[in-house]
């Protein structure tokens, strides 16, 4: 689930060089995010496993933030990181997604090694003590599923249990870790469909071909998903989406990326699903938000921040030129074209009809008032302008 | 390496048997930009029996049309787009490259742009050539200036110096489509590609009823905002009454000048979700930046006080009458009829002078 801090208000927008100083301001999590974290907290309550939340900028500022999300819907957020290094500062979006795309890499990589760590145990001594209690350490440390290893009593089938009591092999344990791993590779990103500063929607499909490029496989993506749903063994994603006129359904293997529209309203969850959820579950949260830096993210620094930016933020411009204005009631403006006015010996004009009157002798402007070539700009002149 | 880049590109939507008013926007957009470069327009059209529309594209601006037509590409499904497309860019290296600022323009250009390693600009309203000079980069001959709302107050510049092709959506609704030329020769070149196995299909694809309301082909825009609530002397009002008013005048203008008007809504007042105008004002109604674009021959802004996401939604209307307490309001900076007044005062006068009656005192 990917989250970003946006400026809390518009008018405390603090800038260095046309890039947003987050450092500066009050951030609150961008107000689109909401529908992502519905959509993750759905995907829990329907398949199990872990929501894990991810953003960049600021620790100080996001950290707190992001605190509430553990509480956040039925289920809530599981664990929450935060990619903050002076060199991803000034980021445009495609290193932004650069960054953010190792971030879920990282977040995954996290869950497919411990699987490695106990298969390794398993393969060199077969069962032993040694497993169940490499099973337990990862298991406390929130590493395992419940049905790798579980101690909640209504879990009496992890693969731990089973090849303990001598139910499977070590080989059939074996394969059915590396089954599990295979399915923690089965991942969805969600995002909002768009942040509230930068506007650009670009982030999320970024990220998918980011993630794809990382992975050395295509991760496919839907943008502004209004429904979706997973099949029961959480293997493909069915999503529904706006495409100007049409509405798209689109099938996605996983792992897949959504940004999720505001028009999304998560489906309920019937009791059925639970058990099969709780074995995808872990065993509780870490409810202590981690920073990455680019380090922790073995990240590339010539693609990160400023220098890894493609786009450069120029000088600003205003909007448009000040149009000439004419104010009913107060603008004095001419009633009827007048081609010359001899005043003085000198010519004045030609003058249009509904010409704001210029600076002119006050006897001039006055000759022509009275001669009723020149008046007040009223409803019925403008009325004139706008529709005649 | 990027000197050798050339030819400006525009991603061109089809809608049956045309292209999308979108496109055509993006098409006039491009051809401004490419005259200024002094390079070539080329259509980049993908589809299953589209040589009639590459025709249409270079009526409409393009010099030549680069297309795909196979039957794999009948239905939008992005990935095989975005790989047909990535193939051309890839081969042919383009100076820029134009979408729409639409959901399909979006999904296709981000991705691209991303494995194509270069920079996106998003929403841009505005694009000009220009020399840019940086401290640290050095300078850059006729780079693409991509102008688009910023967070804050203003219009942002952007640049994407380095990498080609610099890449760019570009805001419905800012750009005039060319008058077609139907002598206008140009090259019509088709592209092979090569279909590969995706982890995601389309299932389906259904077309939702044309919208109730069409504000992007309107004569005349009648907005209300935030302001509607409050009359001048700041006592709550029934924002019905100003919605009825709107609507007299919409009636009045559309009796007398047989004009197509309709009644917008800035941001403010959507998401005030104001329960007396529940099932009159919704969405559809939104004009701005997260709403929809109109440049209608008339803009009428009552009680809009005129955030710059709302002035990038209307500011293209031929006349803008704005009518506000607050002489302050930033609407009058753009307004050629600034009227500081209560609009529950101002309007009737406004209605009785369309329709025809005498014009009243004040």
């Amino acid at each position: 689930m990917l989250l970003k801090g946006v400026p809390a208000r518009t008018t405390q927008v603090a800038q260095v060089g046309g890039v947003l100083n987050r450092e500066a301001m009050d951030l609150v999590l961008n107000p689109h995010d909401a529908k992502a974290v519905e959509a993750a907290d759905f995907l829990k309550r329907r398949v199990g496993g872990k929501i894990v939340a991810l953003s960049m900028g600021p620790d100080m500022k996001l950290i707190p933030l992001m605190k509430p999300l553990y509480g956040a819907e039925v289920t809530g957020v599981d664990e929450e990181y935060v990619l903050s290094d002076r060199k991803m500062a000034g980021s445009d979006t495609w290193a932004t997604s650069y960054a953010v795309s190792l971030g879920v890499k990282k977040a995954v990589g996290r869950h497919l090694a411990p699987i490695d760590e106990l298969a390794a145990v398993i393969s060199k001594a077969g069962y032993s003590d040694a497993v169940k209690s490499k099973a337990k350490e990862l298991y406390q440390a929130n590493l395992l599923p419940n049905r790798v290893y579980s101690e909640l009593p209504a879990v009496k089938d992890s693969i731990v249990q089973r090849f303990s009591e001598g139910g499977i092999t070590a080989d059939q344990a074996l394969a059915e870790l590396a089954e599990v791993k295979e399915s923690l590779g089965r991942f969805i990103v969600v995002s909002g469909i768009k942040t509230t500063d930068g506007e650009t929607g670009s982030v999320g499909p970024q990220v998918a071909e980011g993630v794809s490029e990382l992975l050395g496989k295509v991760v496919p993506h839907a943008t502004y998903v209004e429904d979706f749903d997973v099949d029961d063994a959480g293997t493909t994603v069915v999503s529904a989406r706006r495409i100007g006129r049409l509405v798209q359904t689109l099938e996605m293997k996983l792992p897949s990326l959504l940004t999720i529209s505001t028009e999304y309203r998560p489906q309920d969850t019937s009791a059925a699903l639970q058990p099969a959820a709780r074995h995808n579950n872990y065993r509780g949260k870490l409810l202590q938000a981690q920073k990455w830096t680019a380090d922790d993210l073995a990240a590339d620094a010539k693609k990160l921040g400023l220098a890894g930016s493609p786009t450069i933020v120029g000088t600003g411009i205003d909007v448009g030129k000040p149009p000439v204005q004419k104010f009913v009631g107060k603008s004095t403006v001419f009633l009827k074209a007048v081609p010359q006015a001899d005043f003085e010996g000198k010519k004045y004009g030609p003058f249009d009809k509904g010409q704001l009157v210029p600076e002119l002798p006050q006897a001039l402007a006055d000759r022509l008032k009275g001669e009723g070539a020149t008046g007040t700009f009223g409803y019925d002149a403008l009325v004139g302008e706008l529709f005649g | 390496m990027s000197a050798e880049a050339r030819d400006v590109w525009v991603y061109l939507q089809r809608d049956k048997e045309r292209l999308t008013k979108d496109s055509l926007e993006v098409l006039a957009a491009g051809r401004k930009v490419a005259d200024k470069l002094g390079q070539k327009v080329v259509g980049i059209l993908l589809g299953d029996g589209v040589e009639e529309l590459a025709k249409q594209a270079v009526q409409y601006g393009a010099d030549g049309v680069l297309y795909v037509d196979s039957p794999a590409f009948g239905t939008y499904f992005n990935l095989r787009y975005i790989d047909a497309i990535f193939a051309m860019v890839k081969e042919r290296r383009p100076y820029a490259f134009l979408f729409a600022a639409n959901e399909l323009g979006k999904d296709l250009a981000a991705r691209i742009a991303y494995r194509s390693v270069t920079g996106l600009a998003t929403d841009n309203v505005l694009l000009e050539v220009e020399d840019y000079t940086n401290p640290a980069l050095g300078e850059f001959k006729n780079l693409m200036v991509q102008i688009r709302p910023d967070f804050g107050t203003r219009l942002a510049r952007i640049y994407t110096p380095r990498h080609r092709p610099q890449m760019a959506t570009v805001r419905p609704g800012n750009f005039t489509p060319l008058q077609p030329d139907m002598k206008r020769k140009g090259k019509l070149e088709k592209f092979p590609f090569q279909d590969a196995e995706y982890p995601a299909k389309v299932r389906e694809v259904v077309e939702l009823p044309p919208p109730e309301l069409d504000m992007t082909g309107a004569d005349v825009v009648i907005s209300l905002g935030l302001g509607i609530l409050k009359d001048g002397s700041g006592r709550p009002r029934d924002p019905r009454d100003a919605y009825r008013l709107a609507e007299g005048l919409k009636k009045a203008v559309e009796a007398r000048y047989r004009a197509k008007a309709v009644i917008g809504a800035s941001r403010a007042l959507i998401y005030a979700e104001v329960k007396e105008l529940e099932g009159v004002i919704s969405k559809a109604n939104q004009v701005g930046q997260t709403g929809t674009t109109v440049s209608p021959k008339v803009y009428i802004a009552l009680g809009i006080s005129g955030a710059l996401q709302h002035r990038v939604g209307m500011q293209k209307a031929g006349k803008i009458v704005a009518v506000n307490t607050d002489p302050n309001a930033p609407i009058f900076k753009i307004a050629h009829y600034p009227i500081v007044g209560d609009l529950y005062e101002e309007v009737p006068k406004l209605i009785s002078m369309v329709t025809g009656g005498a014009p009243v005192a004040g």
